[in-house]
């Protein structure tokens, strides 16, 4: 070991072995000619003869630092490359938002990257017809054919002046990728992207919206908290940024001088719940109710942060008078199933153990009046005086990239910009919505606003990932010319005409910042850790191309941001580091956070937190004719909207995240498929969790097979008997039930979103995830 | 000689299982399939494994990181008939690949399920890592590049970085850990000798209420447990 230069993995400074120019020559050769007979994975000519001398062979060996993309939150990473092959993945500790931790996803990486299913040429559909079943037949053709004819197609929409009919679905890309197809579509003029953010947490943002005017995700510094009540909020499965909640657990259990109290409320005992200190039970779709009897015990108990309530927000009286009046705990506890005493007990603990956190996730607010519950949840902060404050509730900061020029909007894109946008946002059925993911089926099967034309996806798998997965495959069977952009034939790639391969993130140039979490402001960079495999190109490398061969305005557009991807990431972020300082540190920070920002930090039209909310109020106003109603304003509990009769369906369906559900759209990695359910001891498969009382009266054997049925659809796997779920209610983990490709994925597990009925929160466009009811019976 | 000994803190712990994979990177440790784990047949050197009692809704379940335990007085070192596992000195128990003849004896006398039975075929080549030199069988040296097929395989405490840690003067403990306590997001392993009362382990463990796992077999085992 002494002759290698190979350095230890955990070593804390630079991350580059030091190798003179004339070795670094040498070896470099050496490690091409191993790429090359080593594309994917497959073994290299130097390890044929193990006699070889191989201890004495040196090798080259690299750290680099990029960022991760096997969710939104993009930590910070650092990848070990030996002889041209990335062979670890770990933490980078100068990214701060997690501390340079990173969670298992990230691991999972050299998998994503080596994935032995990665399509590595473009591709043509050879069967005309489309369908689940149905081989594509695909046919590979060079990039230049590929191109040509995607922009034939793009550019005859554009003769006829409506490039709006133009569709962009956008998945799990990098920022720099979204900010190049935001810059594209507006160039080609039209003004229907659609991202994945209507299926993950709407509510969340519209929540903070109508109480402190923010439409977006909330940040909770969680260094300094001393209580959180976790309403539905999988802090340590699914919740964003994760690593950071992660990280972070730690610090508030162990090493911080008092232990942080964390009581979870949810129908299902989770990962976090099983972690916590206390896990509350409650009916689904109920957690307004609960949150608006805290606020009457707070309130009646005079337990409340007087000095802020009176400074920094308007319309508590409108609040006091509402919660007092109809949320009393004895009510609520009829509401709820939560007995009155245990109410009162965690609303005290909470007002009285501050700095205390409310927090709220998909399995409270992901429904139908997602945007109300998740209003009374976030209310409760203000009423303790957690905002914007150490432990409270903070406002992100997001790194500020160098300007790009002013796009160049030419006449057939300004002509265009004016159509109403395909997903209905903005309109009387979702009034307030930034996107509506789950709408896009009627959209196109109905026509309306127009008929779609054409659609590129890229990285995006919405028929596996949004509710009602039959209507995504009907639309994208009528879709007249799909080309999907990804590095693997995801189950909406079964439905392209073309397919563009793109790299991984582990091999391509971009920029990142996670969601809402930190506070501060911080940018991490991604550089190709190895050479792209095959043919692929990056995504952003493929619109710059794209444009160019446009011309008019898109190419124009593209003209003066750096010539290709790298430049484009060098443009932007050379205001904020030195480019070689960023390739070598991969994370720029910014300033600490300033709390107690009250003069500047509320969006809404009083300039400060509102019990009775502005923005809504002005919303309705300019929305619906005639008077709108008082409470409509406040945060305020609707008895939760179920599809299905109670009594032919009896029980809820809950559809969960785990953690190792890997977010690009594809879960063939066996690392985390063999792990997958980790409160379960098991992984490679779906259990449908039921309360075992139930499941008795059902008649139901621990561990056959039932079908699930909603009225919609049916779907049949394992049976679990479990303790840990609420008497009404199904569990069942999404992540699987993939179809497209991959030994490690394909046949493996059911996908709920497959019998989940369709519904929204009317005021985000959030696709409802806890909407349906369910009957299971054996199968 | 230190007493390496790991400390994992189950109040910090998140469940996550970065450890696992952690581990399976670092390692080279084969990835199961469907049918190896009906077949039990899955190799983990870290396993995350649940336990959970009571009755809704006073239901409770522990979640519990379990890496070879490295006992002082380990079962499997007493049981092998071909001395292939056995304790180093300062330690760990390590398995040698080439005198292990895969009778699965260790496997049956381990009372913490640490050992897997390596049944694949060692040419699998998703398994091949370019960067690591060959298994003990040619040169000596691990972690291995390939697998090796019918032996039985475990837990080393990552000793290559160890070793190369102590030779490079690293403060084993501080600047060079085993994977899994590297990459625990929650900071809830950590690493060191139990017999240097200065070290973050014995300092845990002299300030926390800890269990060791079947403390009842007095394996004595050098995996502490510390308690919420």
């Amino acid at each position: 070991m002494k002759n290698r230069k190979v350095r230890s993995s955990n070593e804390t400074e630079q991350n580059r072995v030091k190798l003179n120019r004339r070795t670094f020559l040498k070896l470099s050769i050496f490690a091409g000619a191993a790429i090359g007979a080593n594309q994917m994975g497959k073994p290299g000519a130097h390890s044929a003869s193990p006699l070889e001398k191989t201890s004495r062979r040196a090798l080259e060996e690299r750290w680099t630092a990029t960022s991760c993309l096997n969710c939104p939150a993009r930590c910070g990473i650092r990848v070990r490359v030996v002889n041209g092959k990335a062979v670890k993945i770990t933490g980078n500790p100068n990214s701060l938002v997690s501390e340079g931790k990173i969670c298992p996803r990230a691991h999972v990486g050299l998998q994503v990257l080596y994935d032995p299913g990665r399509i590595l040429s473009p591709s043509k559909r050879g069967n005309r017809e489309k369908g689940r079943e149905i081989d594509p037949k695909w046919i590979p053709i060079s990039w230049d054919q590929a191109l040509s004819e995607l922009t034939q197609r793009l550019k005859s929409l554009r003769d006829v002046a409506q490039p709006h009919k133009l569709l962009l679905f956008s998945g799990l890309n990098t920022v720099s990728s979204e900010d190049v197809i935001a810059r594209f579509a507006d160039a080609f003029g039209t003004p229907n992207i659609i991202s994945g953010n209507g299926l993950d947490i709407e509510t969340e943002k519209s929540g903070n919206w109508m109480a402190d005017g923010h439409y977006t995700g909330t940040a909770y510094d969680l260094d300094h908290t001393n209580y959180i009540l976790a309403f539905g909020a999988d802090i340590l499965e699914s919740s964003r940024p994760l690593s950071r909640f992660l990280r972070k657990w730690g610090r508030l259990r162990r090493e911080k001088p008092n232990r942080t109290k964390v009581v979870v409320i949810n129908p299902r005992y989770s990962l976090t719940a099983a972690k916590s200190d206390e896990w509350v039970p409650i009916q689904p779709g109920t957690d307004a109710a609960l949150a608006l009897a805290m606020g009457n015990v707070i309130i009646s108990e005079n337990l409340y942060d007087t000095d802020f309530v009176n400074r920094w927000t308007t319309g508590f009286d409108s609040y006091k008078k509402l919660v007092l009046r109809e949320y009393s705990p004895v009510a609520v506890s009829r509401i709820t199933g939560i007995p009155s005493e245990v109410i009162q007990r965690i609303a005290r603990e909470f007002a009285q153990t501050r700095p205390g956190l409310a927090l709220r996730g998909r399995e409270s607010i992901n429904r139908p009046e997602g945007s109300y519950i998740s209003y009374a949840i976030f209310c409760l902060n203000a009423l303790v005086g957690s905002i914007d404050i150490p432990g409270g509730v903070i406002y992100q900061e997001n790194p500020k990239y160098r300007e790009m020029p002013h796009r160049v909007v030419d006449d057939i894109a300004r002509r265009a910009k004016d159509h109403p946008r395909i997903d209905l946002r903005g309109t009387d059925k979702f009034p307030a919505a930034e996107v509506v993911t789950n709408q896009i089926p009627e959209s196109v099967l109905e026509g309306i606003p127009y008929p779609v034309e054409m659609a590129i996806g890229f990285n995006s798998n919405f028929n596996m990932f949004a509710p009602g997965t039959e209507r995504w495959d009907k639309a994208l069977k009528k879709l007249p010319f799909y080309v999907h952009i990804s590095p693997f034939i995801s189950e909406m790639a079964l439905y392209a005409d073309l397919v563009l391969p793109s790299t991984t993130y582990l091999e391509e140039w971009g920029y990142d910042h996670s969601p809402p979490g930190s506070g501060f402001a911080e940018a991490r960079i991604k550089q190709p850790v190895v050479k792209p495999l095959g043919n692929s190109k990056s995504v952003t490398d493929i619109v710059f191309e794209i444009s160019k061969r446009l011309g008019g305005g898109p190419a124009q557009s593209f003209a003066n941001v750096g010539d290709q991807s790298e430049g484009f990431v060098k443009f932007r972020t050379e205001t904020l580091m030195p480019w070689k300082e960023f390739l070598e540190k991969g994370a720029w920070v910014g300033k600490e956070y300033e709390y107690k920002q009250y003069g500047r930090i509320f969006h809404t039209p009083s300039k400060k937190f509102e019990f009775y909310s502005g923005n809504l109020k002005s919303l309705n106003s300019k929305m619906r004719k005639g008077a709108e109603k008082d409470i409509d304003c406040l945060p305020n509990y609707k008895e939760p909207k179920f599809l299905g009769e109670k009594e032919k369906y009896p029980l809820i369906l809950l559809p969960y995240q785990p953690l190792l559900v890997v977010e690009n759209g594809s879960q063939n990695y066996p690392w985390a498929q063999e792990i997958f359910l980790p409160m379960d001891g098991v992984g490679w498969e779906t259990l449908v969790e039921i309360n075992s009382e139930t499941a008795k009266i059902l008649n139901l054997r621990d561990g056959q097979a039932v079908w699930v049925e909603s009225p919609s659809q049916k779907i049949k796997a394992k049976v679990k008997f479990s303790e840990g779920v609420h008497p009404e209610v199904v569990v069942i983990p999404s992540g699987q039930g993939h179809y497209s490709y991959g030994k490690w994925q394909k046949g493996i597990g059911v996908n709920p979103n497959e019998i989940i009925g369709v519904d929204y929160d009317t005021i985000s466009g959030q696709a409802a995830f806890f909407n349906t009811r369910v009957k299971v019976y054996r199968a | 000689m230190p007493r390496w000994g790991m400390v994992i803190d189950l109040d910090k712990c998140t469940g996550c299982q970065a450890c696992s994979t952690a581990c399976k990177s670092e390692n080279n440790v084969p990835y199961g399939s469907p049918d190896d784990q009906r077949r039990r047949r899955d190799i983990y050197w870290n396993k995350v494994i649940a336990a959970t009692s009571g009755t809704y809704p006073r239901v409770n379940t522990e979640i519990i990181s379990m890496p070879c335990m490295h006992c002082d007085h380990a079962p499997c070192v007493t049981v092998c008939p071909a001395k292939a596992t056995y304790r180093r000195e300062d330690g760990i128990i390590v398995q040698d690949f080439r005198r292990c003849i895969g009778c699965k004896y260790c496997i049956v006398a381990c009372p913490y399920g640490a050992r897997s039975f390596n049944s694949r075929e060692q040419k699998e080549e998703q398994y091949l890592r370019p960067d690591l030199p060959p298994d003990r069988n040619v040169w000596g040296q691990w972690p291995f590049p390939t697998r090796t097929h019918g032996v039985v395989e475990k837990c080393t405490f990552c000793f290559h970085r160890i070793d190369r840690g102590m030779k490079e003067g690293k403060k084993i403990g501080k600047e060079v850990v085993p994977a899994c306590v590297e990459d625990c997001p929650a900071e809830a392993r950590k690493f060191g000798d139990l017999d240097d009362n200065n070290s973050e382990v014995s300092r845990l463990l002299s300030s926390r209420a800890w269990i060791r796992l079947r403390e009842e077999l007095d394996t004595k085992c050098k995996v502490f447990y510390l308690l919420k």
